[in-house]
Formats: structure tokens, sequence, C-alpha cells
């Protein structure tokens, strides 16, 4: 054993000098046990992209969503699992194998529902184990991928359709096939690069027979078009060599985005919804030929409504006249397409639908607003209240005990909720401060009942009293009749972190509100580059108009107020601007040149701003090119006032950037948010490691730190809030790296504060299994460590002890290479119960330690490392020291009378195993039995000796009543209540009475026993009876 | 000692080669925890463990036989019980309210049956009990860099579905000891979830090597899950017959 660890401590890698010690660390040891902490909320969930059934067992269902990854449900949708946190969180399709549908599973990345706000994909997946584990196989530049084919014979035969880029133009786009299972591609049908395929299906009963639907479309930050001469409707019988226009009957002209369907129970016929310039020839097409003929059905608002968000057609599997259609509302029609009537009441924005294979009656439908489940064909519907996909825009929070989390949501509204809960976070602990689609959400920073909220466009801004419920609009309005205000569709509103009543709000100029918006004042001049081809939105939206707001541009998009000199503010715009204001307003700078066209294109979208927490001419900004169609990360960094700039990313750092925080104490840490996670800097961003513990790649569209709790709070657009608890021991590591040479040691104890109890108490929560409840943070006491090497070798312990050095408790220590965490509940070790024959349930209760400073122990191998850890009492407590006095010495006499016990039972127990081998003799009756009646009489008192632990329960014996009443009054820190104390009283008598029982026992029966065996045994050797402190030794 | 010696040097050697087959890690794991042959030696095993669990120290028992047969037991507040036993055929277990030992449900019996030849590890002769290994993406976990090896041992039943049994091993780079495993909890209200067990304080027992300490956590979030520490293993042990006795458990 020694061999084996020497020779590995001789191989193991030598340490990197001091002062990078931490920066060279893997995020994973760097944070150690540290792990990010989802709440969700799933109340409102979010847009679910697309629904996948297993084609042989009904009850396996996936969905891909906008940005909240891909989820399996093995039970027909009642519980769903995360299954693809690695990865893109952007799905755009999900497809199961049919030849080996339990194991092998396809995801296309990047949502092919085209908003303004979507996510991006980056490539298609693998899956040979159900979901378990993941393999990228290529298509990385494809960014949207709309549908995968699997050739039901051959699984190494398949083809993908590749939307593409939607913010520019791209060659990665079209029908893509592969015969080596995803090895390689090669692409077979390619229009143009501005052209994408949106759909692709196959005909069931002849696998070379597909349909291949092609869109021409294009976003930017300021408009979007959908249609040209490109689209078209194509079908191959040949497997895809040969593709052929098929539109007899089509409208004429530039057509938009196509949706096909094909009804299973009979391929010949097809259903389109053809997005075409003429309004009277918009919408559904029916072929019963095989797409050889078409004819137009229907052009009903469900069928035309928003093509480039909602094309999907879906047919009932086993009724070729039963068609659904995704939309604003979704709807039916049950007469091959001439009719559609509305689905039942749901969230609004269907994205997909899906059938259940047996039972084509009990349904699934995808929404902006989650899964829903109908087993009346889409009549009544019920939500799946475990998905917490939420997409958040913003987050902030308050200072209230435990603090609040606000935030807006896409289509989804505003909320506020807490970052704890009893029994966690539940969906009822949500409370709505925000209609429409919700955005940027702030508490009032000293009047904690009122909350700040807007809508798409700041076409409403609230105030809104939590307390009264008043709920007012507060929007400015511009001062001239004729001018236009601009808003950004997710519009820069923020609060003062030095004026409370304070309220900014940008459009192009900069609006101020002392007075909580009843008066609002314009601080600048139009701040950004006012390009009046960037300001054509009404004509936005290319063959079906869409002008929505979404596409608002030249506006302020964030606000930075310095910590350190109220006089100083920055703004940044979505076209690319950064100015600088250092009179509060009266003058700006525009240093947008200093870094534009040099570390970044120029009008590269200013997403963030952060005035430094330290240096006052310090800021960083975050720029996000993604809509330029530039996927590349920047955070750029100014020391001076933004003179000169630096790029402060490097090559770890993976997604374009949207949000970034600085630690509220230690410059040099830094948390920076792209579309594909969470990265940390511990050295000003000199280097970059990506997060990953229990942090999907999820994209992080704000994020900050609380002032006071030291959490980090993200809101993602897709996961819902997440957080990562209590940032101090990163700080503490870095503090220690400064001193030099501080990991030497192989255990290095980090500095905790004193932790106080928490002494609440309550019911838990209201929730069923089927509603997602969000994690709580940890209230124990921590003992934080930093271990140079996984230990795996050799033994290692942890144990807690009192000042006195009496053992309080054992503990199962961390072994991670790197940060270890572990919680300490404040219990001590539970008494030991009397044996009986069943559980006394009081007994399992390990009472709560005192307040005071503990010694932690932890032996590893043959080295002992010591620390301390203390621990408090609530700062906020309603008992008294006389109070906690009371029950500490209550609890300890009680805990003390019940080993009392045990040590008693034990003893009688020894005795009568000591009688057993005489049952035989002769003088048994006359010298042996009477003390086995005796004992017997006395432990039928003592404790349970039969029943159950049920229904069947005896009843209780002296053992069940003292540990009862123990765990009563050891379960409240206060002053134990009179009748408990009455109670103890009488417990004590029937204790001591116990004790004198046994005692008259020793005196009469027992004795007579030894006599007896001494004259009848006098060579008999007895196995010695433990004294009490060997008994307790073992607990 | 000379043997695990040897075997450590072969494992340095392997540093340098950067490739390594799924086959060739399972080998030189079982060469480094003793050898394949010592390995097939061990007939029975008997862990004296305990956990510490809501204060309290309680103490467990496990065998586990060649033949399949699988023993647990455990003493609480000084009473100790059976927990689970399984004689290779048919198991019961503990029911905790009546204590009285239940007939285990039988896609459970089906299940522990098609593990029976996987004492004293599944990975000896693995091929030909038709199992297969699979070298997944190398990994992190524990802070350590691994090997991540997909392990396939047949079929089980779940819910009355026939599915994959596997299992997800990370073996440590530097030594070839597996210091997690990961399976999908394919039942009950955690399904879909990944369980954890994080192993470590290797020791020598009779020349092989073994966890001492076992923590069995979820994969996904918060929590220090449950820590087993071996105190005890004794190999080639014999079991009472009184253990597989289920005359009294037959009585209704």
């Amino acid at each position: 054993m020694k061999k084996l660890l020497g020779i590995l401590g001789i191989c193991s890698l030598t340490i990197a000098s001091a002062q990078d010690f931490l920066s060279n660390l893997s995020t994973q040891e760097l944070f150690g046990s540290i792990q990010a902490r989802h709440i969700g909320p799933a109340l409102m969930s979010g847009r679910v992209s697309d629904i996948e059934g297993h084609p042989t067992d009904r009850n396996i269902i996936y969905i891909g969503t906008a940005g909240g990854g891909v989820w399996k449900s093995e039970d027909g949708g009642v519980l769903f699992s995360s299954i693809f946190d690695k990865h893109c969180q952007s799905i755009g399709t999900v497809k199961v194998d049919p030849n080996d549908p339990d194991r092998v599973v396809w995801v296309g990345t990047g949502e092919t529902w085209t908003r303004n706000s979507t996510s991006v994909g980056d490539g298609i997946y693998k899956s040979t184990d159900g979901g378990a584990n993941w393999k990228k196989m290529g298509l990385e530049k494809s960014e949207r991928i709309s549908n995968i084919v699997i050739n039901p014979d051959n699984s190494d035969e398949i083809y993908v359709s590749v939307l593409g880029a939607l913010w520019g133009d791209s060659e990665e786009r079209g029908v893509y096939k592969s015969t080596d299972g995803g090895q390689t591609w090669e692409k077979i049908f390619y229009v143009n690069a501005t052209t994408g395929c949106s759909d692709l299906i196959v005909d069931p009963n002849d696998f070379k027979t597909m349909y291949a639907s092609f869109w021409e479309f294009r976003r930017t930050a300021w408009s979007f078009s959908s249609g040209g001469t490109n689209s078209a409707l194509y079908k191959t019988t040949d497997g895809g060599k040969t593709w052929n226009k098929i539109h007899n009957g089509f409208p004429e002209g530039k057509l938009g985005r196509i949706g096909v369907g094909l009804a299973p129970s009979n391929s010949k016929i097809i259903y389109a919804v053809v997005e075409s310039e003429k309004d009277e020839d918009k919408g559904l097409y029916r072929s019963d030929d095989g797409g050889a003929n078409w004819k137009h059905l229907n052009n009903d608002f469900a069928l035309t409504v928003r093509p480039f968000y909602f094309s999907r057609i879906v047919v009932d599997p086993k009724d070729p006249e039963v068609i659904t259609k995704a939309g604003l509302f979704g709807a039916i029609s049950k007469d091959g397409g001439k009719t559609f009537k509305q689905m039942g009441s749901m969230h609004a924005d269907i994205h997909d639908i899906w059938f259940d294979i047996e039972d084509p009656t009990r349904t699934y439908v995808a929404t902006d607003g989650g899964l829903y489940r109908s087993l009346n064909k889409f009549v009544t519907l019920e939500r799946i209240e475990n998905l917490p996909i939420s997409q958040f825009y913003h987050v902030s929070m308050d200072n209230q005990e435990p603090y609040k989390i606000y935030g807006g949501l896409q289509d989804n509204g505003s909320w506020v909720g807490p970052s704890a809960s009893p029994g966690g976070i539940e969906a009822r602990n949500w409370e709505s401060v925000g209609a429409g689609d919700g955005f940027r959400v702030f508490p009032h920073p000293t009047n904690p009942n009122i909350v700040y909220s807007e809508m798409q466009g700041a076409e409403n801004v609230w105030r809104y009293d939590l307390k009264t419920q008043q709920l007012k609009v507060i929007k400015p309005y511009p001062e001239d009749i004729d001018q236009k205000l601009r808003f950004n569709w997710n519009a820069a509103l923020s609060t003062s972190i030095h004026y409370p009543d304070r309220l900014y709000l940008g459009s192009q100029y900069l609006h101020v509100s002392d007075d909580m918006g009843e008066t609002w004042r314009v601080i600048s001049p139009d701040l950004t580059t006012n390009d009046p081809a960037k300001q054509n939105q009404e004509n936005s939206g290319g063959l079906s108009k869409d002008n929505s707001g979404a596409e608002n541009h030249c506006t302020i998009f964030t606000i930075a107020e310095s910590p350190i000199d109220r006089q100083l503010l920055w703004v940044g715009t979505d076209d690319g601007n950064i100015q600088v204001s250092k009179d509060a307003g009266k003058t700006w700078t525009d240093v947008t040149p200093n870094f534009s066209g040099k570390l970044a294109p120029k009008n590269t979208w200013v997403y963030h701003i952060e005035a430094d927490k330290f240096n006052k001419g310090t800021a960083w900004a975050v720029l996000d090119g993604h809509t330029n169609n530039d996927d590349k990360p920047y955070l750029i960094k100014t020391t001076d006032f933004g003179k000169t700039w630096e790029l402060k990313v490097d090559s770890t750092v993976v997604g374009f950037t949207r949000s970034f925080e600085q630690d509220n104490k230690n410059p040099d840490i830094l948390f920076l948010g792209t579309e594909f996670g969470l990265y940390v800097s511990v050295n000003g961003g000199d280097s970059w490691g990506k997060f990953e513990n229990n942090m999907p790649s999820v994209a992080i569209h704000y994020m900050e730190m609380h002032p006071q709790k030291h959490d980090l709070v993200m809101g993602t657009h897709g996961r819902g809030v997440i957080i990562i608890d209590d940032l101090t021991p990163i700080r503490n590591l870095k503090e220690i790296e400064a001193k030099g040479n501080a990991f030497s040691e192989a255990l290095t104890f980090l500095p905790t504060p004193t932790y106080h109890m928490n002494e609440k108490n309550n019911f838990g929560n209201t929730s069923t299994e089927t509603q997602f409840v969000g994690a709580n943070p940890s209230d124990n006491a921590k003992i934080i460590y930093f271990l140079k090497k996984r230990h795996t070798f050799g033994k290692m312990t942890m144990e807690i002890k009192d000042d006195q050095g009496n053992l309080i408790t054992r503990m199962g220590p961390g072994k991670k290479k790197g940060l270890n965490i572990v919680e300490w509940n404040y219990s001590m070790n539970a008494p030991k119960i009397a044996k009986g024959k069943t559980f006394d349930f009081g007994g399992f209760v390990a009472p709560r330690v005192k307040a005071g400073k503990y010694t932690v122990v932890i032996k590893k191998g043959k080295k002992e490392y010591t620390s301390h850890v203390e621990v408090a009492y609530p700062k906020q407590s309603v008992f008294t020291a006389s109070d906690r006095q009371l029950q500490y010495e209550t609890v300890t006499a009680m805990y003390n009378m019940i080993e009392d016990l045990a040590y008693l039972v034990y003893q009688i127990d020894y005795h009568l195993e000591l009688a057993k081998p005489f049952e035989s003799h002769k003088k048994y009756k006359k010298s042996v039995l009477p003390m086995v009646e005796k004992l017997n009489e006395l432990k039928e008192t003592l404790v349970i000796t039969s029943g159950d632990n049920y229904v069947g329960a005896a009843e209780p014996r002296l053992r069940e009543k003292m540990s009862d009443l123990f765990g009563t009054i050891a379960g409240y820190p206060g002053r134990p209540g009179k009748n408990q104390l009455k109670n103890l009283r009488g417990l004590e008598t029937a204790h001591s009475d116990a004790y004198e029982s046994y005692r008259k026992i020793l005196l009469k029966e027992v004795t007579r026993f030894i006599d007896f065996t001494s004259k009848e045994f006098p060579d008999k050797v007895f196995d010695p009876k433990k004294t009490k402190e060997e008994f307790l030794e073992d607990k | 000692m000379m043997k695990i010696g040897l075997s450590v040097i072969v494992l340095m050697i392997s540093w340098v080669s950067f490739s390594q087959s799924a086959d060739e890690i399972v080998s030189k794991y079982l060469e480094t925890t003793g050898g394949v042959e010592n390995w097939k030696k061990v007939k029975s095993q008997k862990v004296a463990a305990s956990v510490n669990a809501q204060g309290m120290k309680i103490p467990v028992e496990f065998w586990s036989f060649a033949d399949g047969r699988t023993y647990s037991a455990f003493t609480l507040q000084g009473k100790t019980m059976v927990q689970q036993v399984f004689d290779g055929e048919k198991g019961y277990e503990m029911n905790f309210m009546t204590q009285k030992m239940e007939e285990i449900d039988a896609e459970s019996v089906e299940n522990l049956k098609r593990n029976k030849g996987d004492f004293p590890s599944p990975f000896i002769d693995y091929k030909e009990k038709g199992y297969t290994v699979e070298k997944l993406e190398d990994a992190t976990v524990e802070g350590v860099d691994c090997f991540k090896i997909k392990f396939t041992a047949g079929k089980k039943l779940s819910e009355g579905k026939e599915v994959d049994d596997v299992t997800y091993y990370y073996f440590d780079k530097e030594n070839f000891v597996p210091i997690v495993v990961e399976t999908t909890i394919k039942m009950g209200p955690m399904a879909g979830k990944t369980s954890q067990t994080v192993m470590s304080d290797y020791d020598e027992v009779d020349g092989l090597y073994f966890p001492f300490s076992i923590q069995e956590k979820l994969k996904e979030g918060e929590g220090m899950g449950q820590t087993i520490t071996f105190d005890k293993i004794e190999l080639n042990v014999e079991a009472d017959k009184s253990m597989f006795d289920f005359s009294e458990f037959e009585k209704k």
C-alpha cells in the first residue's frame, strides 16, 4: 500500500508557481463542491419548440425547447428530466431512430421558430444510450436544424434539413445526407446562401420519397424578411438524388415559409401551409396525389398567422382527414382542412403537436408557455408543471430576508419570487408583477412594496404596490407630440444605486425620474447612431407584415451608474455606441470610436455595461454581435473612462456574450455569461474557465451578485433563475493565494464565518409530486477546505468536537481534488436508545449543539488537520438566553436519562442472557427463574417488547414516553412548556423507581443466581458486563 | 506488494500512450487492484460497515457470494434486522412498518438473478458474459481526469420492459481505479435522474483493493448524499445456514 501511494505521489504533477496557482486550476477544482441551484420557476414554463415520441413505447416523450435543452419523459409526460445540460440548449428537432428506439436519439440544435430573441444551435448530436450521453456529430455551422429523417431499415442512412443562419448568409444550409451514421455528411441539396430547408418529411411507405420545403428568410436587428423567389416545395423519389419543385396549384410569385404535413395513414395525402404575396391565396393546400396537384382549401387566420413563428402541420396518425396546425391558438380540422376549430384553452403561441401512437385522443401541444397534454384531443388541456424552462431577460434582487428575485420573461410577463421558502420554492410563491412579454423588473431600493416592471417596447412601464395592489402606468411621453421615442423591445429600465426614488429609462434618449416615475426629464441627446435605414419597422416582415416592436432599433439598451461616483453614467446602445457622462448627464462623450471597428466590428450591440465596483475610471462592456451574424464573445474593459479599451476574453470562452458581473469584494473575480453558459475568471479576465457544476450550457441574459449574500443570481433564457450561493470561498482562495506558498499542505482549511442556526420550523410545502419545486439554499454550517490531490487511497475521516475534546458527531469528509465543502446541520449524535422490539421514533432526534466554537478534526492517512467552526443562534430570535439555558439543561438531563435507561435495559438483557444456558437445570426454577421473571417484569415497564412500528404498535413504555418528550423539547429551541416540565418530573420519578427496582433485584434475585452459579459451576467464566462508558462508546 | 509495484509501473508507462481502449482500461483496473486470477479466487465477501445518519452510527452488514446469494442486515437502536436476503432464486426484504420479511417483487428478483454472475466484479470475464464496454469522452469528476466507460451488463427489467443494464464508470487516469459510478434511475419519482456512487479510501484486503468509503448521491443538484464507511472486509467467509433459511418468513 505504502509503496503504491509512494509511487503515485512521486508521479503527481508539480504545482505551478504560487501567484497563478488558482488560474491554473480547472473550474471544477476551483469551485469543487459549489453547485448551481435551480429555482425555476416552472409555473409559467417556457417555449417548447419540438415534440418527439418513441415509435413503439407511447410513454416515452422527448421535447426540444427554445432555450432549455432536451427533456425526456418515460411516463407519458407526467415527469420530465433534462437530458442535454452539457450542450447547446436551443433545439430545432429531436428524432428517435426507428431501428433502435430505446437507444439511439438524435438532436438537431437551433430553434427554427425565428423570433427576434431566438437563440442559435451548434450542430447535430447523437446519443446511443437513450439520452444519457451525447456526442456531437458535426454540422457545427448549421445554426438551425429543422428535421432529421432516418432510414427505418438502416440507422446509418440519415437525412438532415438545415434551415441555417438567421442573421446572415451561410452556405451550410439545405439537405445533408450521411451513409455512415453521422460520421460524415454530404450536402445533397442546396439552393443558395439565403435560403434554407425549413421542413423535411418522408413517406413512411417509401423511404426514398421525401418532401423538402425551402425558405428564403433573413433577420437583422432592425428588420425581418420572409419570402422570395427561392422559397419552394420540392419532392424526391430517389432518396435525394434528384429534387423537383411541386407547385402545381400553388400561388404565383414570391413564396415565404411553407410547412408540410403528411397523413401517416395515407401517404398520398399531403398538406402544405403556404405564405404567399396575396392574402387570398395564403394558407392551407392539399394534395391527394403525393404533391402532384394542390388545391387551396383555407386562408383562415389560424392558417396564415405569422408563418415564421408557426408553420407546423401535424396529421392524426390514424385519420387522414384530421389535421392540426400550430399557430397563435392552435387549430384542428376534422374535415380534411375545409374548416378549422380553435383548440382548447392554453397558453398562446403553439409550435408543435404530438398524437399518441396508440390512442390519438391523447395529445401533446408545445407552446410559449410550456407543454400541454390533452386526453380528449385538444378540447381540454393540462399543463405539465415540472418544466422549469422559463426564459428570463433580466433579474434583480432586493435585500429582504430571504431576498426576493424579480424578472421578466419571454411571452410570460414579470414575476417576483423568493430565493428560499419553507419546503422549497413553489409555484405559489411567485407573484405576477407585469403583463405581456416581461423584461426588466426592479424593486424600489428602500420600499419593498414597490415594484417597477415593463412590457415590450416600454408600451407600458408600471409601478406596482404589492401591499395596496395599486398599479400605475408611469411610462414617459415625448415632449413634442410629433416626436417618436424609440424603445427597444427589451427597453433599458433601471433604478439607481444612489437615489432611492430615481428611475432611468432609455429610448434614444436617457430619461430620468426622481419621483418614482411621476415626472420624467430627458438628460441626454440622441445617444444612438440614429440611422434612418434602421428605423423602417413598419415595413418589416416580408410577405407577412410583422411590426410587433421586436425590431425597434437605434435605442439605448444598457444603463450603468458608477457605484463610486454618482455623477458618472454609462450608456450602451443596440447599434453599437458607448457614451459616458461625468456630470450626471449634462454632457456626454461618445467613446465608441475608441473600440468600435478595432476590438469588435462597428455597430456591434452593446448588451451590457458594468461600471467597475473598485475603480472609478474602469468599466466593462459586453458586446453581442450575433444579430450581425458574428458569434464571437466580446468583453472589453477601459480604465480611463473609455479613452482606451482592451479585449478581455480568451479562446476558452464560447458563444456570443450577453452578461457580466464582477465580484463584490475581489476585483479580479469575474463572471461572464454567454449564449452557451457561464465562464469565470479569477485573474481579472486574463484567462477563463467554464463553470459546469450543475450549470447547463444555457444562455445567461443577465446576472447580478447579491450585495449581502454574495450569491450570483442568473436570469437564464431557458432554464429559469439559477443561483450559485455564497461565493466567498472563491475570494478566500484568492486571499490565501496572495499570501504565497499557502497551498503547500495536502489540505488547507479556508476561513469560515460564524454560522447562524436557522431555528425556523414549518410544515413544509404544498406541491404535489408532479410540480417543480425550486431548491432552497443550505443553512447548515460549512467546513471548507482545499485538497491538493483527490483522496482515493487510505482512510480519511472527519469529526466535530466540543471545546473539551468530546466527540460531538462524525461526518463523511469531501475528498475531491480542489474545493470541498462539508455541511454540518448543527446536530450532535443522537442519544443511545434502550433496545426494544420496535423503533422509538423520538429516539431518532439528534439535538442541536449550543452556540460556540467547535473543533473540526480531519484525519487523512497518518496526518491530522484541525480547524474550527463557530456557530451562533439566529441574529433575530424570539428566545432569551434564559429560555435557551433551561432548554439546554432539560435536553441534556433527558439525553442522559435516556442513555441511563438504555444502559439499564442493557444490564437487564445481560442478566437474562446469562440465565439462558441454565433453563434445563434442575435448580432453574428455584435459583434462576425468579431473577428472569423479575427482570422481565421490570423490562416490560421500560421498553416495548411486542407489536410493530405502525398500527400494530404496543402501548408506549418508559422509553417511548421519555424520548417522545425529549424529541419535543429538543425540537423547540426556546423554553420548554410548563406541562412538559411537569411531565418530565413524572418520568424522572419513574426512571429512579426503575433503577431502585433493579437495585432490589440485584440484591435479591441476581445475588441468588450468582450464588447458584458459583456453587454449581465454580469454574464458569461469564462474559463481563460492559461499563456504561464502554456501552456508550460506539454510538 | 511486489505485484502491486509492478502493476503501478505498468500503469506509469501507460500514461505515455494517450489512447486507451475500453478493454485495456478495464484490464488495467483489474490488474492494478490485484489481478484477475486473484479476483477469481474470491468466492464470498462479508462487509461490516456503518452509515452515519441523523447523528446515529448505524452498523450494516453485507454478504455476497459467487453463486449470487446476498444478505444485508442493519442495527438500529440496538436491534439487528435483516434488510434484504436473496438465495439466488427467491428474495425477502424487511417491511419497516411490521418488521416482517416480505417477498421481493418478481421483477426485482429477476434482476437479482440476472446479476448472479457479477461477483466479485462484473468486469471479470465480461466478454464471455456477453457484456460490453465502450469508452466515452474523457471526463473530469472529483477534480480528477478520468476515463469514462459505459458498461452494459446485458438487459434488465424496468417496469416490465427489457432495457440495457448500463453503468458508467469513471476510472482515475492516474491509477485506474473507479472513483465514480453512475446509473440513470429508471423507476419512481426520481426516474431520469442520475445516481452517483463516489468511491474512495481504497485499501488492501488479501492483496485485492477495495474502496472503503462509498458515498451515494444524486448527480444533479445539492446535497451530500449518504456515506457508507466499510470497517472490515472479509473474503471467502462461510455463511451460516440460518441466514438463507426462509421457512420463518414463509409462515403467513
